[in-house]
């Protein structure tokens, strides 16, 4: 046998080799499993169904009414009783149960994406500068980018309070001007008083437009927003800022605040997106952060800013790749979540105003029924909840399987 | 002739909750262009945190350069904003780190990531930053580096990957490669070829080499002077002859006296360094050293001793009791 040299090893080795990145992997691993294969389809059953539904079969809740069909049980073959098909059966107003499970799964899954994507961005770009901006000399563009989302993020407190969001644009402005002028008065109680007082006319002189007790509460909230603006800010106090106001929404019971903010702003679908929205902000911020943070004293990124990349690069190029595994896995995950709590708020009749049709509100209108026999009218929208849910939460187990950084070399 | 790079009096803090540590203290050298400088000491006294006081790159917060000046080839550093800064590192400063496994971005390609250094700092198109990538690559003795781009940093193995990362450093041709370590994390024969690599790198493209480390005998085979520092000083320095045959520093003869030699008889007792280096929260006020010093006397645990030129710029040391021990040889 002819003796091999340590270089034919080596480029042998080269030449079979396949250029995979990371996510090809994860790709593999994730079709590779049953369960994660399952959920996919249970996902995109419904996805393609009742996107399919909305766009090509008509159907108007408005008119949809029967009271000759009222709660029929399903039926498959048309009958003298029952002169149409419904597989699913038929409520209490007579509409077709199927018809209605297909439309409402276009309202349902867009309730959860959307309410999604709202905690997703917010929550994520929060996480991302807070733990970013947590230990790193700011520049002075960076420190008014700051100081203006901090006033913004203040402001938008007593704007919502006092129903004017033009008092938030006014913190901001306030914020900028701020950083602007960061060496007035510096670490001096004079630059305290001096913002906290233009915070205060702010808040005041646009709150009186209001009423005269928001006037007093805008004010109060001002002169601190103010105070706290005058403060030298830097990227670990923002970070603390914003991280604390996620503390106190993450410290209401989630479907509490949910159902709080929807009594506040009216029910409707687009006030649950908001709501749902709204409630889950803290929980990508807050692991956005964490991975930002552990990213961060990762070496790639001090080689990258020993190359000379930009802070707006680093974050978007080199962090954001690195910290999409867990995020993916939890909105896969908070899918499911944001579907059952759409549901609730259905539920409870704070979702879609009737006669549009929505999972949630489709159990609330029929649970009374369950003692006069009729199941089918819960069991269907209640086994479509039941299904998207099970099929993201797999799809969600797949993924954190499929990504899961202990696998990666 | 103005040095390539010049520091006096460089200090770096720490504002941590414990305490302020005190990482760099006063540092003072310069190094010419071409030079290869090396750089040791303990882990901990401050090698790392000087290196990066030179790029900007201290974690701030808790980190400050609070004293000193940088001059890198006739640019005062240390007045540079950010956005000054950004162009300097890489084109006129490169670094490699200690962890190749690490250092290279997970989610992107070799090739990538080099291209995308390249053409921050050159005007060149994505084909011609490409091509050079993989001159680059087949540089740093990779095989098969044209097809070795597209390759994952996964896909390298800890020696390739800490060879990308010197093709990386050196791909603006920086007039300064700092290497943090390079091969630390390396195993011997791995570590060898390195060192061979970059001397090699070194005579074709004429950088100067600030080469950390804590192995003096890698040291005393490719650099041209050494700093050895303890407690985030500089305590001796001079070029390799000096230190290594006239060593005047109780310190570095401790260092130097823990190095395994062939040439010895193999009975020989193993000097080494007993103790431990100071804290750097809470610095004593005399000779950092004098708690682990035979030569200990009054005067070192009362007075800092500074860093005396015993022979100009070839030979420097700080301790009140080097002509003792000049003498004692
Ligand atoms: N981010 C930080 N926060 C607080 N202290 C730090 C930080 N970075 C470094 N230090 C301190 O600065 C001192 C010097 O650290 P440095 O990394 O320069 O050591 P080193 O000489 O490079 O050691 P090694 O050989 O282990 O790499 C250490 O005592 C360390 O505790
Ligand atoms: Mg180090």
């Amino acid at each position: 046998m002819a003796e091999i040299t340590p270089e034919e090893i080596t480029v042998t080795d080269f030449a079979v080799r396949e250029h995979r990145s990371l996510w090809v992997d994860a790709w593999r691993r994730l079709i590779s499993s049953n369960t994660a294969r399952l959920g996919m389809f249970i996902v995109a059953f419904f996805l393609l169904s009742t996107t399919f539904a909305h766009f090509f079969w008509e159907y108007e809740p408005k008119k949809d009414l029967n009271y000759s069909l009222k709660l029929k049980p399903p039926t498959l073959i048309p009958n003298e009783e029952v002169p149409s098909v419904h597989p699913f059966g038929t409520d209490k107003l007579g509409r077709d149960i199927f018809r209605r499970v297909v439309h409402g799964g276009w309202n349902s899954l867009r309730v959860g994406i959307v309410a999604v994507s709202i905690s997703l961005f917010f929550g994520g770009l929060t996480g991302l500068f807070t733990g970013f901006y947590e230990n790193i000399d700011t520049t002075h563009i960076e420190k008014l980018f700051l100081f203006g989302l901090t006033g913004l993020v203040l402001g938008s407190l007593s704007a919502w309070i006092a129903a004017q969001p033009i008092q938030a644009i006014f913190f901001a402005i306030l914020g900028v001007i701020a950083a602007y002028f960061k060496d007035f008065q510096k670490g001096k109680a004079l630059r305290m008083v001096v913002f906290a007082i233009a915070g205060a006319l702010i808040g005041a002189i646009l709150g009186a437009f209001v009423s005269s007790a928001v006037a007093l509460i805008s004010l109060i909230w001002g002169a601190i927003t103010g105070a706290l603006l005058s403060r030298p800010l830097e990227g670990k106090f923002f970070s603390n800022v914003m991280m604390r106001l996620m503390d106190i929404i993450l410290s209401f019971p989630g479907y509490l605040l949910a159902i709080a903010i929807v009594a506040f702003l009216g029910p409707g679908l687009e006030k649950g997106m908001i709501a749902i929205g709204v409630v889950g902000i803290p929980v990508y911020a807050r692991l956005t952060r964490s991975a930002v943070l552990s990213v961060s004293q990762k070496e790639y990124i001090l080689a990258a800013q020993s190359v000379g990349e930009g802070h707006g690069r680093i974050i978007f190029r080199h962090i954001t790749p690195n910290i999409l595994s867990p995020i993916i896995v939890q909105t896969t995950m908070g899918l499911a979540g944001a579907i059952l709590s759409a549901a609730a708020l259905g539920f409870l009749g704070l979702g879609a105003i009737p006669p549009e049709p929505e999972w949630g509100s489709m159990l609330g209108d029929s649970y009374r029924y369950l003692t006069s026999g009729a199941w089918w009218a819960v069991l269907f929208p209640g086994l479509a909840i039941m299904f998207s849910v099970l099929g993201f939460n797999l799809l969600g187990d797949g993924l954190r399987d499929a990504l899961d950084p202990k696998l990666r070399t | 002739m103005t040095p390539l790079l010049e520091i006096k009096n460089l200090k770096t803090r720490f504002f941590t909750s414990e305490g302020v540590v005190k990482a760099v203290n006063n540092v003072s050298y310069s190094m010419e262009s071409g030079e290869i400088l090396g750089v040791v000491g303990e882990s901990g006294c401050g090698k790392s945190v000087h290196a990066l006081s030179i790029m900007q790159l201290v974690q701030d917060p808790p980190g400050k350069i609070t004293n000193g000046e940088v001059w890198l080839d006739g640019k005062d550093l240390l007045t540079f904003s950010e956005k000054e800064m950004k162009k300097i590192r890489g084109s006129d400063v490169a670094m490699i780190f200690q962890d190749p496994m690490t250092s290279l971005n997970p989610v992107f390609t070799v090739g990538f990531q080099i291209v995308e250094a390249l053409r921050l700092h050159n005007d060149m198109t994505k084909a011609e930053a490409r091509e050079r990538a993989g001159e680059l690559l087949a540089l740093v003795g990779i095989p098969g580096a044209e097809q070795r781009l597209d390759d994952y940093p996964h896909q390298f193995s800890g020696g390739m990957r800490q060879r990308a990362m010197i093709a990386m450093g050196l791909s603006c041709e920086p007039k300064l490669l700092i290497a943090d370590e390079p091969t630390t994390a390396l195993d011997v024969t791995i570590q060898a070829q390195i060192v061979d690599l970059v001397k090699k790198l070194q005579d074709d493209l004429g950088m100067a080499i600030m080469w950390i480390t804590h192995d003096l005998g890698v040291i005393a085979e490719m650099a041209d002077r050494i700093n050895v520092m303890y407690a985030g000083a500089i305590i001796e320095s001079g070029n390799v002859r000096n230190i290594y045959k006239k060593t005047r520093h109780p310190y570095t003869m401790g260092l130097l006296g823990s190095l395994p030699r062939l040439d010895e008889d193999p009975g020989a007792e193993l000097l080494s360094v007993p103790g431990l280096p100071p804290d750097l929260l809470a610095l004593p006020k005399g000779c950092a050293f004098a708690a682990r010093c035979g030569y200990r006397t009054e005067k070192c645990l009362e007075e800092k001793p500074p860093l005396e030129e015993i022979d100009g710029r070839e030979h420097a040391v700080a301790c009140w009791h080097w002509e003792e021990i000049a003498g004692s040889k």
